[in-house]
């Protein structure tokens, strides 16, 4: 079975879009890998390692590897900033309409010389650099700051820009993609906790949610005390946010874990902080874990029971009102910063992606799989599901899920070869 | 090449998270060499004491977080390497010329920072003790 | 010969204005075995490189240093542009002058530039060639077992194209699996039927694996089958032996029940409990049953299903009243918390406590007494019928299987450390693979994307039948080489063996194929015997020693 010049679009390059896309490079096939962003990696790209003095597990670490690999992987082929607008044709011969939103910098001309930011003339400037973790590592010109974009003349930083990787007479660029196979690896949206306005997201600002926890410490690498004249912090994370409840009739897998993990590190940086995790039923299975629960029994506190108010007085701490089944009352608690553990959602836009590639989305609105132990297999052949797309996943099952899908993939493939051939 | 501090980097840990620490704009002592090595268990005694021997005035070895090398054991036995050489010049009466092992992940270049800070406070009171 | 080292220094687009570009190329210009310094604003681009790869060609150069941005993303593209000049990729050593240098420091950087260059020249004065040679490997694989996990595999490897032995000890395939069919929710037999038909795959029950030498590609494994020894070769090898389980009525647990109690079949597990459900000649229909889990062990996933699935069932087959007894629902898996609505819908009673419940036999039936922690009560049910917590363990045989194969456990005894580099099924050693509930991480669907998994990563190994690798990367040096076993033991891929080279004295040999250039090996020669081309230790020291100099 010569798969050799078969390609294959991966829709997504999340991790697991990444972990499919790298098996079928590997496997000789040519892959184009579809990105809506200007960086790849998806959300777990800007997860912080939450190592005490021992690795705990999180895997974020593994994600940037992989990125790198996929990134330099002859075989792979990155279109960012683009988008599937049509698909035509059928397994073994789809068709798919890309279109690819300009960017004005080249990512592939860009060479990170930061020369166009020293002239940019706004404050704050409307040319920058990515995230320190981002990849391609290229700048971004915003188009809300820009004096360009209201209709001024200025061209002060293509002038600069060694490489002419500034252009903007750009327009949106339209390709066409003849493809054997398609694997959707769309990843999801963070559930918005605004959502849950009782618990304050969004209007204090010490409420965050677990995802802007992983980016405080990705970029600060630590966590700044939110009350200054405090010697000691009080943490809490509040567990099922967006999961577990009425819109949402599932757990998200991630969540009990990465508030332990997050919760691990703040006490490892600050042994004075106090953590108290507010859950339903604690996650704990997994392969590693167990020896790291032990350990958090002993330092976080424990209290079973989701809080439903967060009010902040005036001193700018928050209190928490919640249910004491231990004692069976309602208690208040107050806190320096409250953390949201926020959910996997499906992405808002999976309406319109299963419009264009003809596939359906299941009762709770990711992706569906059209056999109960087939997790990757969507109604229509040749398209496949890798990831959280399909439902909520922690980093190594998306990994292991996009190695599936590719797997999958091939056989698909050498199977409609050998049927097409007669062979 | 007094005042340098040799720094061994782990290929999958210290060297990208140095990178990172870069491209974020975080400073760190001038001082520092950079050395890139596959892994962290690739330094031996000698390398790390014949840095000393030309003049460095110290040595780190970075490599990844205990449970997470690529190579499962390489940062342990970079750690014994460490303690060992650590001892030898203890016993053969070198002070002030610390020798030091950090363990972070390729994404931490804060922990990165740490280590290179750290090492110089040592050796700024290191000098002042004596 | 003294070697003809270029350096390209790469300004950035001249972004680098903290090293003064003239005055470091001047200075490189003057470092022994320089032949040319060229200063290229865009080496990032297409157009540099072609700029690069003549300037290599112009000045005959045959050792080449970059100083530019990291070789993270570089090293790779500017290798390649050395092979297009004519010369090995390894030939190239970069000094990265931009992020550890330019942007991690304030003020004028020159002088650490140059450093950096010196030792990168220095080094690259000793770099040798590396070839590259396509090598045979075997196209077959062993599955170690016979349940579903290994039946599995073994179908999908005949899909693909491979062929496969299935190794199982018990007498026949499948026989800690046929119990557990339902309640997994998988046909097992029509699998070994399928199995069975297939010319693919090899079945030898009865037999175990006693010896296994070798490497990825070329493993040589002994099978004692009923007394009989047999030798193989394999590609690779997966390990999917499955998991064990125990009811937990152990000393040391508040469970207090005697052996009648279980003997009259009061006290079950989960997969009983299940053949009692399917079971249409069943005498008498238990009214009330509790169930117990999560208490002794928090890898909770499988009796969390099955007790939602049992309760279920129950309540349908039998409308018998039920309770449940546990810490905390595991429910981060597909469906799961669907049917834990469903079950509490039904009228499954949950009552969840922070301490394991005490059980006792009582006037023939069994009570079992917990604090549940939203009634805040001492609560006691008597049933006629407990499914009972079961302890998850690793198969008997994993232990010796483990040290015949020098693979790592994890910290619960099962196979594959809890590194989160070897996720999802590798193991530290190339070519060895662990599948399913023997990695101590029990569920249907997980199981299934191990399987592919392992399947791919086989796949992409052996299929074709050669793997490219660098030869002699890493080597003993035959002359040095005492054969004092060091490296053997200390490799952790394994990929050491002893050997005879060209009929001589036994020495360490590297396998090309199994090593992953990692280093250890020649750290901890006594001899310093071993070469690893790129950080030799000359390599190494003279770039310490290139500090100096400046």
């Amino acid at each position: 079975m010569d798969l050799e010049n078969k390609c294959v679009l991966v829709v997504g390059s999340g991790i697991s879009g990444i972990a499919s896309a790298l098996e079928l490079g590997n496997a000789g096939l040519h892959v184009y890998l579809l990105e809506k962003e200007a960086a790849v990696g998806g959300h777990a790209a800007s997860f912080c390692c939450k190592a005490t003095d021992v690795c705990s597990g999180c895997s974020a670490c593994v994600v940037r590897d992989k990125i790198k690999e996929a990134v330099l992987h002859p075989q792979v082929r990155l279109l960012t900033n683009s988008t599937i607008r049509e698909l035509d044709g059928k397994l073994g011969d789809f068709r798919v309409e890309i279109t690819q939103q300009p960017r004005y910098i080249d990512e592939e001309r860009c060479i990170a010389c930061g020369l166009c930011t020293e002239v940019c003339p706004t404050e704050p400037k409307a040319i920058y650099p990515p995230a320190a973790e981002a990849t391609p590592f290229s700048y971004i010109l915003d188009e809300g700051l820009c004096v360009r974009f209201k209709g001024e003349k200025c061209d002060l930083c293509q002038e600069s820009c060694p490489t002419k990787a500034i252009q903007f007479e750009v327009k949106a660029k339209e390709q066409e993609l003849s493809v054997g196979a398609i694997i959707v690896a769309t990843g999801f949206d963070v559930f918005d906790a605004r959502e849950k306005g009782s618990l304050g997201y969004g209007r204090y600002p010490n409420v965050v949610t677990g995802l802007d926890l992983e980016r405080t410490f990705s970029r600060e690498g630590y966590l700044r005390p939110t009350v200054s004249n405090k010697e000691s912090q009080n943490i809490a994370f509040i567990q099922c946010i967006g999961s577990r409840d009425q819109g949402h009739g599932y757990c998200s897998h991630v969540c009990c874990k990465y508030a332990m993990k997050l919760a691990g590190l703040i006490k490892y940086q600050s042994p004075d902080t106090q953590v108290t995790i507010f859950y339903i039923d604690l996650q704990t299975a997994g392969k590693g874990f167990a020896q790291f629960h032990e350990e958090y029994k002993e330092s976080i506190r424990f209290v079973r029971g989701v809080p439903v108010e967060v009010l902040q007085d005036a001193s700018g701490e928050l209190e928490v009102k919640f249910e004491d089944v231990c004692q069976g009352k309602v208690c208040r608690d107050t806190f320096d910063l409250v953390v949201l553990s926020v959910g996997i959602s499906p992405r808002k836009d999976s309406w319109d992606l299963a419009r264009i590639l003809g596939i359906n989305l299941a009762d709770d609105g990711f992706f569906d799989i059209a056999e109960p132990l087939n997790s990757d297999e969507t109604n229509v052949d040749g398209i496949l599901l890798a990831g959280t797309c399909q439902g909520p996943r922690d980093i190594p099952d998306s990994i292991a899920h996009g190695i599936a899908a590719a797997s999958k993939v091939i056989h698909i493939l050498s199977e409609f070869a050998s049927r097409r051939t007669g062979s | 090449m007094n005042g340098r501090i040799i720094a061994f980097c782990c290929e999958h840990s210290a060297y990208p998270a140095a990178d990172l620490a870069g491209k974020l704009g975080l400073h760190y002592p001038e001082t520092l060499r950079i050395i890139r090595v596959p892994c962290a268990g690739r330094v031996d005694v000698i390398h790390m004491l014949r840095a000393l021997e030309k003049g460095a005035s110290a040595v780190l070895v970075l490599g990844c977080e205990d449970g997470a090398c690529h190579h499962i054991t390489g940062n342990i036995r970079a750690r014994e390497r460490v303690k060992h050489c650590d001892m030898l010049l203890r016993e053969i009466g070198i002070d002030g010329r610390p020798v030091v092992m950090f363990n972070l992940s390729p994404n931490a270049p804060h922990k990165f920072v740490k280590a290179a800070n750290e090492i110089t406070k040592i050796i700024k009171e290191s000098r002042e003790a004596r | 010969m003294e070697a003809k080292i270029g350096v390209f220094l790469c300004n950035c687009g001249g972004g680098m204005k903290n090293i003064d570009f003239d005055a470091a190329g001047a200075k490189v210009a003057k470092i022994r075995g320089v032949a040319c310094v060229d200063l290229i604003s865009d080496l990032c681009l297409e157009e540099g490189r072609e700029k690069m790869a003549a300037g290599i060609r112009a000045e005959n150069l045959d050792r080449v240093v970059v100083a530019a941005c990291s070789p993270e993303f570089k090293e790779h593209v500017l290798g390649q542009v050395l092979e297009n000049a004519g010369l090995d990729g390894h030939l190239l050593c970069m000094a990265n002058i931009r992020e550890q240098c330019s942007w991690a420091h304030e003020g004028d950087v020159t002088e650490k530039a140059v450093e950096l260059m010196n030792m990168a020249v220095n080094k690259a004065r000793l770099l040798q060639p590396v070839e590259k040679q396509d090598i045979a490997v075997d196209r077959e694989v062993l599955v170690v077992g016979g349940g579903f996990s290994a039946v599995a595999s073994a179908l999908q490897f005949s899909r693909v194209g491979l062929r496969s032995t299935l190794l199982e000890k018990e007498v026949v395939l499948g026989t800690a699996t046929r119990e557990l069919e339902g309640l997994h929710g998988f046909d097992i037999c029509s699998m070994i039927d399928a199995v069975e038909g297939d010319t693919n795959i090899e079945i030898l029950t009865s037999g175990r694996m006693t010896t296994a030498k070798g490497t990825i590609g070329d493993f040589t494994v002994t099978i004692t089958k009923e007394g009989e020894e047999i030798s193989r070769k394999y590609g690779a090898i997966v390990l999917a032996t499955g998991y064990r389980t125990e009811l937990a009525l152990g000393s040391g647990l508040e469970l207090r029940a005697d052996e009648e109690a279980i003997s009259r079949a009061k006290i079950v597990s989960q997969e009983q409990l299940f053949g009692m459900l399917n079971d249409p000649f069943i005498d008498t229909k238990p009214k009330t049953i509790g169930f117990v889990f999560g208490f002794s062990d928090e890898n909770s996933r499988f009796p969390t299903l099955a007790t939602l699935n049992n309760a279920l069932a129950a309540k349908k087959e039998w409308d018998s009243e039920i309770y449940v007894f546990c810490k905390d629902v595991e429910v981060d898996s597909e469906g799961v918390e669907k049917l834990y609505r469903e079950a509490r819908e039904c009228g499954v009673v949950f009552l969840k406590c922070e301490v394991l419940p005490r059980i006792a036999v009582d006037n023939g039936r069994i009570a079992i007494e917990a604090e549940d922690v939203f009634l805040g009560e001492d609560t006691i049910v008597a049933c006629d019928l407990l499914v009972a917590e079961e302890l998850l363990f690793p198969t008997e045989g994993t232990a010796a299987l483990s040290s015949l194969l020098n693979i790592l456990l994890d910290s619960r005894g099962f196979y594959q450390d809890e590194n989160v580099h070897l996720y999802p099924v590798a193991s530290e050693k190339k070519g060895v693979f662990l599948v399913g509930g023997c990695r101590g991480d029990l569920d249907t669907g997980r199981v299934l994307t191990d399987i592919s998994s392992a399947v791919m990563s086989i796949d992409k190994l052996l299929l074709s039948g050669t793997i490219t690798v660098e030869i002699e990367r890493v080597k003993a040096d035959p002359q040095k080489c005492v054969a004092c076993l060091t490296c053997i033991r200390v490799c952790p891929h394994g990929a050491i063996q002893l050997g005879r080279v060209d009929g001589g004295k036994e020495i360490a040999v590297i396998v090309d194929l199994a090593c992953d250039a990692c280093g250890i090996c020649a750290a901890v020669c006594p001899a310093k015997a071993i070469d690893f081309q790129g950080y030799r230790d000359d390599q190494l020291l003279a770039q310490i020693e290139a500090i100096e100099e400046s």
